[in-house]
């Protein structure tokens, strides 16, 4: 199939970050069928200039890496993007993303380009992942062209699969973090959030384990199974 | 956040500031703590999850504890000490390369940090403060044996405990010991110099074939006019009793009886490891205790009562020096006051015609009720009688009056709450004291349990003590039948929660009064003070002293043995602390008192009093579900 649109909008790079762009695009899917406990997850969480993930702009993004069952803090991953023009102030009172600190950042194609490199083809988790899926893809494929190909996993649907006499009662990180008594070293940082969102899913992939969930393609199956389950 | 580490993200600094809370790291250069950060991983281990397998080789990590908590194992299956948020493992087998001594479990959902061994053993030689840490003996000692706790928890329990110490603990100094060829001249000069009794003489494989003490050389040297070039072993006794240093020191004394002696040498594998006299057995008993009871027994003079109640303070400070153990500190301090106090009672009465044919008791109440007594004690006393007219009260009064004066001359502040037989309020009949414990039982209002808490734990002091035990009698019939004063009882006790966060270290007072202090007495002692009473009253028992009550409460309550032990060992570690920690105010001219900065303490201290801090969480716990509160 043709994607007239995909090439014509991403912006012309210079020849370094277009040799980069070309280097990550050969990347090749994650193999799903490994143990869950030998896979590596890439945990992320990033901030916008508003809620809504088709237009608002992307102004920061955490992430950590998880292998074999543990954070690697020295795999960390905190990046700011440049923006031509600050976003609102109230949007700034939640972020606590100031206006210099918005100017200070990277250009978006370099700050693009290092997460993908710190990414790779890792599995993505995030919570409501959707909202995070869909700002990332949306620049990526803008600012670079690319569509990695890694595949999204939601923490906020997998936690209820995992815990569901408690699941009724959660819907916000906050509430999950709460319940297992996950601290977050700063409100509303994208490092931050993603670092205790790394925390959660540790919890969860024990979880899962304890409930002879052995691969990724199992989980995203049952998730699957639960979805088809509450739309009928 | 420290913005000064420019190669950090933000969760490394934030990491680094976590970590930053406890020894060692609180005192470690920023690049060794970042460089520790970088090299950190954080895993999960839900409840009941296992850390470590003593199976497993030389430890491939460090743990460090980010929140949770793990206990360790031994091989039968016994949690024998837990580790909280901040604390390390396993040092001991990390630093010495084998298996660890121990399993470690998830105690509860745990998140730790770890550090690659390799890396461990590279920071210990990046860092001073770290290696300083990790290495030092006793830090591993805590982490890997619970004996080493129990050591320092306290010596022993009672007498009978003490005398079933080994003999190798009242050692006091390397054995001083010569070769039989040895001339008397030079053996002599030796214990001159060394300041000892007794030299013990042995074989080149260092096992002792004699002995030779000052006594004996009055007998065999001077008056025999042997001369000094004699070698020792032609006048030393020969094969001396001897016993393992691992013998209890009750073997020691009957042996000492039996034969007549006063020095006995101890072997280890067959070799001399140390000489204990009946004077090191004797050195923690009760002479001195005993000299003090019969002077107070001797003296009719009441102005020398002020000096013997200083001797009473002097030897508390020096049993306390010589390291005796909580338990029997308060209750011979206890013991002494007793004894001093029914003097100040006997001077006061027997001169008083009014008082002729009454029936009459004197109360101790609080802790000197409950023979605990530490070495800041004002007076808590009451008065009960049978029957008493009006001149009869006024007599009694005036009595109780002139007794509470006596013993604020003897060094006992007159207490700041009033609560003393001289006030008129608390010098009452049978019948009165009844109907004054019934209204507390029934109101259960603040005040009234404050009261109960003071008043419940009186015991008969002087006087006719059956008039105690009917009012003890009476009052548990009355709490037993009153379960709702008992939940309110139980409710109070629970307000008062140990200073311990959840997630990791002390919760600090934030009271200008005393800044950056725990309170020992009513955050560390009181909820075991508070609970034991709950129990006694529930179960009917006529104990007052904490230890005691909780040793019925358990048989009663099917609390297990090991828990029960762990109770009393934390109770009395914190009356521990609490008579140390006055003991350095009086030292400095300072007025005693129960606030101590944590961190004036050695980390070892500190450890024991977070986990005696649990453990009084833990008595809470069992009130709260014994009221479902």
């Amino acid at each position: 199939m043709i994607w007239p649109f995909a090439r014509r909008r991403h912006v012309s790079l210079d020849a370094a970050s277009a040799a980069r762009r070309d280097a990550l695009a050969a990347l090749a899917a994650p193999d799903l069928d490994q143990p869950l406990a030998a896979l590596r997850w890439c945990v992320v969480d990033v901030e916008t200039g508003g809620l809504d993930a088709l237009h608002d702009p992307l102004l920061a993004i955490g992430a950590v890496m998880i292998e074999e069952k543990r954070i690697a803090l020295a795999h960390s991953f905190e990046t700011g993007l440049t923006q031509a023009q600050a976003t609102g102030a109230a949007n700034i009172l939640i972020h606590g993303i100031t206006d210099s600190a918005q100017r200070a950042g990277q250009a978006a194609h370099v700050a693009l380009l290092d997460w993908l490199e710190f990414a790779g083809n890792v599995p993505r988790v995030a919570f409501h992942a959707g909202f995070d899926q869909t700002v990332l893809e949306r620049d990526t494929r803008r600012q670079l062209g690319l569509r990695p190909p890694a595949p999204w996993f939601d923490a906020a649907l997998v936690a209820p699969l995992l815990f569901p006499a408690v699941a009724p009662r959660y819907r916000h990180l906050d509430d999950w973090l709460g319940h297992f008594g996950i601290a977050v070293y700063t409100r509303h940082g994208a490092l931050a959030d993603a670092y205790a969102t790394a925390e959660l899913w540790l919890v969860l992939l024990d979880a899962a384990a304890r409930e002879r969930v052995t691969t990724a393609r199992q989980l995203l199956r049952l998730l699957r199974a639960r979805r088809w389950l509450s739309l009928h | 956040m420290n913005p000064a580490i420019p190669l950090a993200n933000s969760l490394h600094r934030a990491t680094i500031e976590a970590l930053r809370r406890q020894a060692p790291f609180a005192t470690m250069a920023d690049d060794e703590v970042l460089w520790l950060v970088q090299r950190l991983s954080v895993a999960y281990y839900a409840e009941h999850g296992v850390l470590l397998e003593p199976t497993q080789a030389a430890p491939a990590a460090l743990f460090i504890i980010k929140q949770g908590t793990v206990s360790g194992v031994t091989a039968d299956g016994q949690a024998v000490f837990q580790l909280a948020a901040g604390e390390m493992f396993p040092l001991g087998a990390l630093l010495a390369g084998r298996a660890a001594a121990n399993r470690y479990v998830a105690a509860a959902d745990t998140f730790c940090y770890l550090l690659p061994a390799a890396d461990f053993h590279t920071l210990l030689a990046r860092s001073t403060e770290f290696n300083d840490f990790c290495t030092r003996r006793i830090a591993s000692l805590l982490e890997e044996s619970q004996r080493a706790v129990q050591s320092e928890y306290a010596l022993a329990l009672d007498d009978e405990h003490r005398f079933a110490r080994p003999l190798g603990g009242l050692v006091r100094r390397a054995p001083f010991s010569v070769a039989p060829a040895t001339p008397l001249a030079e053996a002599l000069a030796a214990m001159e110099a060394a300041r000892i009794g007794s030299v013990v003489v042995v074989d080149d494989a260092g096992a002792p074939i004699g002995i030779l003490t000052l006594k004996d050389v009055l007998a065999r040297v001077t008056l025999a006019q042997v001369p000094l070039s004699t070698p020792i072993s032609a006048v030393m006794t020969h094969a001396p009793a001897t016993l393992p240093d691992t013998a209890p020191v009750a073997d020691a004394l009957v042996l000492m009886a039996r034969q007549g002696i006063h020095h006995l040498p101890l072997v280890s594998e067959g070799r001399l490891s140390g000489v204990v006299s009946e004077k090191d057995i004797f050195a923690l008993r009760r002479l001195s205790v005993d000299g003090i009871t019969s002077a107070l027994a001797r003296t009719d003079d009441p102005a020398r009562l002020p000096g013997l109640a200083h001797d009473i303070g002097d030897l508390a400070h020096s049993l306390l020096a010589q390291g005796m153990d909580a338990e029997n500190l308060t209750a011979i301090i206890s013991s002494l006051n007793d004894r001093l106090t029914e003097r100040i009672i006997a001077f006061e009465s027997e001169t008083d015609r009014k008082l002729a044919g009454l029936r009459w008791c004197w109360l101790a109440l609080g802790s000197e009720g409950r023979m605990e007594q530490t070495l800041a004690t004002d007076q808590d006393n009451a008065l009960i009688f049978e029957q008493a007219n009006d001149t009869q009260r006024e007599a009694l009064l005036a009595f109780a009056q002139r007794v509470n004066a006596r013993l604020d001359a003897c060094g006992f502040p007159l207490c700041r709450g009033d609560i003393m037989a001289g006030n008129p309020q608390w010098c009452l009949s049978a019948d009165d004291w009844q109907r004054q414990f019934t209204q507390w039982i029934d109101h259960g209002t603040p005040e009234a349990l404050l009261h109960a808490s003071i008043f419940f734990d009186f015991r008969p002091l002087a006087g006719d003590a059956a008039l105690a035990f009917d009012l003890r009698a009476w009052l548990n019939r009355a709490a037993q039948k009153n379960p709702r004063f008992l939940h309110q009882m139980a409710g109070n006790a629970l307000r008062n929660r140990p200073p311990l966060g959840v997630m990791r270290d002390f919760v600090l007072s934030g009271d200008d009064a005393h800044p950056h202090t725990l309170d020992l007495k009513l955050t560390g002692a009181t909820p075991f003070v508070d609970a034991a009473r709950i129990f006694a009253l529930a179960a009917g028992s006529p104990q007052t002293n904490t230890a005691k009550r909780l040793r019925e409460a358990a048989h009663a309550l099917h609390i297990p043995d090991g828990e029960l032990a762990d109770w009393n060992r934390a109770f009395h570690f914190l009356q521990l602390l609490r008579l140390r920690h006055q003991h350095a105010r009086l030292r400095t001219g300072q007025p005693p008192d129960n606030h101590v900065n944590p961190d004036t303490l050695n980390p070892l201290d500190r450890r024991i009093l977070k986990e005696a801090l649990r453990q009084a969480r833990k008595v809470q716990a069992r009130l709260a579900m014994d009221y479902k509160l």
